[in-house]
């Protein structure tokens, strides 16, 4: 049998700012529980040792404003090279499965960063999800969001991509950061049921999320037979974080890992450092790498303290089906949204950082394709944390585009040349993995 | 005057050191069944040639924790481990007489579940009924907090005095609790014999009118005192390694990144030295298949020696057994020895003789002789090669939990290879070829090993955790505990000075304190504890050592 691949690093060093839950602190008592449990040592597990990101592999997802090296420090590309360290170790068949334990975290990031949204700069699932489709040809992908905040970052990367299953569940966005994630929140037209969100009521015990994953997520899995699965594994839905007010435990987390078996999981938020996270830890790592979980548990944990409600019960059983409805029909929906829309699907969209209190406002263009999910152009504006004001021109091709998307995408990007509106344009050829970003006024273009 | 005994597997070699130069050696088999007595004749043959001059220290390296491990034959040790709530019971298969019992402590050192008094009395009363007489104890975070165990410790003296007991808390202050665990065991396990036998050698010691100062050689390539010695005899395992290691540095210059290729008959060890400095084992020695808390060095062995013979079944073998001596030497077949010897030119022993056995294989195997030697001197070299650089790979890739250690990412920078041991003239400089940098070798090197033995000094590592808000630290090994005096303020350089006195005093305990000036950290981490969203102390861990080294009367070999 294969071992489990473990990353696991802490950035000891790094930190949002003293005090702020993203700080050195966060996987300490973490790494004393693995440490001392000495379950690194056990044959059943490899430990991996992180790597940087290249640049390219950031620019093959993200337009960061003004350049990528302007919006992340070395620690981000540590955090999400450590993400691509544990998906060749997948692919290249050294592991059975990997989990990545690494920070800072990345979720909240979408495809344009202007800064930091939810202590996230980049998304590290996304950008392993760009380099594995790059290197190694995997076109399918399903992503569970088991953090307790809706996974916005990783939905709208992924809004309108069909081949990308894109589930969250997390706590309601009317009681939590950063406010979205509802039922109606179904992907863009050509994509239409493969975003699928499940907000539940504070207090949700590991009896309502377990019923989810095995009467929703798994059957929709069974169907969507992606080529990988991932686990954005956020640890916030614990009973003792303190930024939320769920009521799941270690062992529900391992359960909930058990049966998912996602390929590969890539840590991303909790907050509750000393009485969740050492726990949560090793739970995964023990249920990824099939050892026996029974005789794990929280110390203040109680069993009979959390009871599901009936009334939640209820709550989840209705939303189940409705989601499963909105997923099963999802191919007649699109076929309607192909008729009924014109070439271009375009829409507004106002973007806001929290940490960095930076206002972002976007128009979006869609082509509507009648062969593949269409590619994307994306107006942006905003003031960054620095003062400077930037208006950019984006235009993402998706790994999955179709001839004809590819190539009036790349016409697009030597349109915008000529026209010049803008003080950078950014071409993003997935399929050609070809990036590039044209500084307008001084018109230069750099190819990456 | 030095005298350094190194007993090994086969051999045990012992040399007479004195202002530079080596006056003496011994080579005798080594008799597994009575180490003492091997040790004893090597150091009588070495006496006369010290002409009665005063030997000031004796060093000796053994096999007898080893051997006592690989056997099983030690003590009959009951364990009884508290792993709390974690991974399943059947992950700890240290040993066969093993009792779990309830008690949980926590990282911060929280007692979360006390003792179950009558599960604990209950085991006890198991122990003692089945005749054991000695128990080691092991709980989970018990380096951050040793009540669970002093409790057991404490039931056990009062309720069954003649049963001796070892805590893992004074084995290790590091975390890992199988290693701390399998380390407590094995210590409580070899302590009675080897306590019997470091007894056996004083007297011996006594006995022949020397009043030199006996140290045990461990695996870390430092010394001990044979005092010392019976509080941790394990970490005497592995220490031939270690003794050709040291030698090979004692012999070579310092500050060099160097491969110790230690060549023997049918095994080569390969150690790294990085920047003077020997490559631990990054897990700690490993007995079998458990890992331990014991400091050893990095040594990757491979199947392959000078005495290995060649065969030919349609290509042609370096097999990893010996069929007995070179043919330059006597032999009746060919082996990797004679194969250099012809393809360079070497001159060793009878080069006549390999020339005759290798002609012999070539035949066989339908090929000119000059090809036979081409193809094995290749098949060596090539496996000596990849294994140095596998080990160099497995440094660099270390697990990493700070930014800069990936940014800086580290890559193994080879200077030199040093040969060790009797084929080493042979082969190395042909490797160290290969792999385009300088190779070295020493008149000396076929008994570096005993060197290394005669000329390093003691070692002796510590470690500090302080935990402010909490008021506590603990110092390892040893098991120290305290409380803090000013707990609010304090930061990393106080901290560092308590590790630093806390050296003093173990090496003052040991009879060391001259080394105590050359100490170094190892390990300063430090880290502000938030609670709600305000700083409310911090934890630092702390690591002092004085690193392997030589004694300050070691100024080199002359010539
Ligand atoms: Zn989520
Ligand atoms: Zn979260
Ligand atoms: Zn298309």
């Amino acid at each position: 049998m294969k071992p489990t691949g473990i990353l696991f690093f802490p950035a000891f060093d790094w930190a949002i700012s003293p005090t702020h839950p993203e700080r050195e602190e966060r996987l300490l008592y973490t790494r004393d529980q693995i440490f001392e449990e000495g379950i690194m040592d056990l044959p059943q597990i490899k430990e991996y040792h992180p790597r940087l990101a290249e640049i390219r592999d950031v620019a093959r997802l993200h337009f960061c404003i003004p350049s990528v090296e302007a919006q992340i420090i070395e620690a981000h590309l540590v955090s999400a090279g450590s993400a691509l360290v544990m998906a060749d170790a997948f692919m290249q068949g050294e592991i059975k499965n990997a989990f990545a334990i690494i920070r800072p975290p990345g979720h909240h990031a979408m495809t344009v960063s202007h800064g930091n949204r939810g202590f996230c700069n980049i998304n590290n699932e996304a950008i392993m999800i760009e380099y594995l489709r790059q290197k190694y040809g995997i076109k399918r992908v399903a992503i569970v969001d088991t953090d307790v905040h809706h996974g916005d970052g990783t939905q709208e990367i992924y809004w309108h991509d069909p081949d990308v299953l894109f589930i969250s569940f997390h706590q309601d966005g009317r009681t939590l950061y950063p406010g979205s994630g509802f039922v109606e929140e179904l992907g863009g037209p050509l994509a239409h049921g493969t975003t699928i969100n499940l907000p539940l009521a504070p207090k949700t015990t590991d009896a309502g999320i377990l019923y989810a994953i095995d009467e929703l997520i798994l059957p929709m899995l069974e169907d969507f037979k992606p080529d990988i699965v991932i686990n954005s594994a956020g640890q916030d839905n614990h009973y003792s974080d303190p930024l939320a007010n769920m009521a799941f435990s270690a062992r529900g987390y391992a359960e909930l890992n058990s049966r998912l078996a996602p390929d590969i999981a890539v840590l991303e938020g909790g907050y509750s450092v000393e009485t969740a996270l050492p726990y949560v830890n090793m739970g995964l790592i023990m249920a990824m790498a099939g050892i026996d979980y029974s005789n794990l548990r929280e110390p203040d944990y109680n069993p009979s303290r959390f009871k599901e409600s009936p009334r939640n019960m209820e709550y989840i059983k209705k939303m189940v089906a409705q989601q499963w409805n909105a997923y099963k029909n999802r191919e007649e929906t699109i076929a309607d949204n192909r008729k009924k829309s014109g070439n271009f699907v375009n829409y507004n969209k106002s973007i806001f950082y929290d940490t960095e209190y930076i206002y972002e406002d976007q128009i979006n263009h869609l082509r509507i394709c009648q062969n593949c999910g269409g590619f994307r152009m994306i107006e942006s504006r905003a003031h960054q944390r620095t003062g400077e004001h930037f208006h950019v021109f984006c235009i993402s091709i998706p790994a999955n585009a179709c001839q004809q998307c590819q190539e009036e995408g790349r016409a697009a990007y030597q349109d915008m040349i000529k026209k010049r509106p803008f003080d950078l344009l950014y071409l993003q050829d997935r399929v050609k993995d070809d990036l590039r970003i044209y500084k307008v006024h001084k018109d230069t273009e750099t190819v990456l | 005057m030095l005298i350094g005994i190194d007993v090994g597997g086969t051999y045990t070699d012992g040399v007479l050191f004195k202002q530079g130069a080596i006056i003496a050696t011994v080579k005798k088999p080594t008799d597994d069944m009575n180490l003492k007595s091997t040790l004893l004749e090597v150091l009588d043959e070495l006496l006369p040639s010290a002409e009665g001059q005063k030997i000031e220290r004796i060093v000796f390296s053994t096999t007898l924790v080893t051997n006592l491990l690989a056997t099983g034959q030690g003590e009959r040790t009951a364990l009884i481990m508290l792993p709390g709530h974690g991974l399943p019971h059947d992950a700890y298969d240290i040993c066969p007489d093993i009792f779990f019992a309830r008690g949980t402590v926590d990282f911060r050192g929280n007692v979360i579940e006390k003792l179950d008094q009558k599960e604990i009395d209950d085991i006890l009363a198991r122990i003692a009924a089945a005749g054991i007489k000695r128990v080691a104890v092991a709980a989970k975070f018990a380096n951050r907090n040793d009540i669970l165990e002093r409790e057991i410790q404490s039931k056990l003296a009062a309720s069954y005095p003649d049963i001796s007991v070892s805590i893992s808390s004074e084995i290790s202050n590091k975390l890992n609790f199988p290693r701390r665990a399998a380390t407590t065991y094995f210590t409580a396990m070899t302590v009675k014999e080897w306590m019997q036998f470091a007894a056996e050698i004083d007297q011996a010691i006594t006995e022949r009118g020397l009043d030199s100062e006996l140290h045990i050689l461990k695996a870390d390539g430092g010394t001990f005192s044979l005092d010392t010695s019976s509080r941790r005899p394990c970490e005497t395992v592995f220490s031939g390694p270690a003794a050709s290691t040291m030698g090979g540095l004692a012999l070579s210059q310092p500050h060099l990144n160097s491969v110790v290729l230690d060549i023997g008959g049918t095994t080569s060890d390969i150690a790294l030295i990085i920047d003077g400095a020997p490559l631990y084992a990054s897990k700690g020695a490993r007995l079998g298949k458990q890992y331990t808390h014991i400091n050893a060095f990095a040594v990757n062995s491979v199947a392959l020696g000078g005495d290995s013979c060649l065969d030919y079944d349609g290509e042609i073998k370096v097999q990893n057994f010996r069929r007995g001596a070179a043919a330059c030497f006597g032999g009746d077949y060919p082996t990797v020895t004679d194969a250099f010897n012809c393809k360079m030119d070497l001159g060793i022993g009878n080069a006549g003789q390999s020339a005759e056995k290798l002609q012999q294989l070539a035949s066989k195997a339908g090929m000119k002789s000059s090809e036979l030697c081409r193809q094995v001197v290749n098949i060596v070299i090539e496996r000596l090669v990849s294994s140095i650089e596998a080990m160099f790979r497995e440094w660099e890739n270390e697990p990493a939990y700070k930014v800069w250690e990936v940014v800086n990412r580290r890559k193994f920078k080879l200077d030199q290879i040093i040969g060790i041991g009797a084929a080493a003239t042979a082969i190395v400089p042909q490797v160290a070829a290969r792999m385009e940098v300088d190779s070295f070798l020493h008149d000396y090197s076929p008994v570096a090993n005993a060197l290394g033995a005669a000329v390093v000094r003691p070692t002796l590592a510590v470690e500090l955790h302080v935990d402010t808000p909490n008021n506590f630290f603990s110092v390892g090994p040893g098991g120290i505990r305290g409380s803090l005096n000013d707990r609010g303020g304090m930061q990393l350089g106080e901290a560092k000075n308590m590790a630093r006195q806390y050296l003093l005093d173990m090496c003052r305990e040991q009879g060391m304190e001259s080394y105590a000036s050359e100490s170094s950290f190892y390990m300063e981490e430090q880290f502000n504890i938030i609670s709600g969203w305000s700083r409310s102390g911090k934890i630092f861990d702390v690591g002092i050592q004085i690193a392997p080294g030589f004694i300050s009367e070691y100024k080199g070999v002359s010539s």
